[in-house]
């Protein structure tokens, strides 16, 4: 299976993980290609900002962080306050839970070296647990012999 | 049913359950039988359907309550 993770809500994220890991746990090959909004989930601090980005980069990386919104109802970060709170009184797995067992069954991480550079985000800005950095040939590459692909 | 090892999933989500399930199968032996209890609705529909696409061996679903009892044995 493959999934393209292009959004950087939190919502969504969760989905794609949900799916990354019950599929990985079926015994499928699984790879995610982290891309636009999709590496504020890779991002290893809140804030990314480093010297070697432009004005407009560290803007970005200041109003798209890694603390993640969700894509309704996001209320200016009430919204995922709420979800957080809602998922730990019902017991239902965190994103953080679910990116850990994604790790322990396989699943591949690349993130794109196109948006990494328009973003000014470099591999130590990133978690250790991305595999690969490259771009479309590699995820096309890998979605031609993959029975599912899904863009989130 | 008989069960060799029996594994609690109630009060976990989907995908928790079958998670847990296919964690807990790797380290069993082979025609050993899984006693699976979860409280997830979909569960009921979610083990048979993992079970036919990993071929372990789904060997039923009894249901007491809200809480499944699902068995599968280790191929």
């Amino acid at each position: 299976m493959t999934i393209i993770l292009f959004s950087g809500d939190l919502d969504k994220a969760i989905a794609a993980f949900t799916l990354a890991t019950t599929a990985a746990a079926s015994g499928m090959d699984v790879s995610i290609f982290f891309t636009y909004w999709g590496l504020n989930v890779l991002k290893r601090t809140t804030f990314t900002i480093s010297k070697s980005q432009n004005f407009l980069q560290k803007m970005f990386n200041i109003m798209s962080s890694a603390r993640l919104p969700i894509s309704k109802l996001n209320m200016f970060g009430l919204g995922p306050w709420i979800m957080k709170k809602l998922m730990k009184k019902t017991k239902m797995a965190p994103l953080e839970d679910l990116m850990k067992l994604a790790k322990e069954l396989g699943v591949k991480y690349i993130a794109c070296t196109t948006s990494c550079s328009f973003f000014g985000v470099t591999k130590e800005t990133l978690i250790a647990d991305v595999n690969e950095f490259a771009g479309a040939s590699t995820y096309l590459a890998e979605a031609k012999d993959s029975k599912i692909n899904l863009f989130i | 049913m008989k069960s060799d090892r029996i594994l609690d999933c109630i009060g976990f989500f989907c995908p928790m359950p079958i998670i847990k399930t296919n964690i807990e199968l790797r380290t069993m032996k082979s025609g050993e039988v899984l006693e699976i209890l979860a409280d997830d609705p979909g569960f009921e529909k979610d083990l048979p359907a993992w079970c036919k696409m990993t071929g372990e061996m789904f060997l039923g679903m009894e249901k007491e309550g809200s809480i499944f009892k699902g068995y599968v044995r280790k191929k």
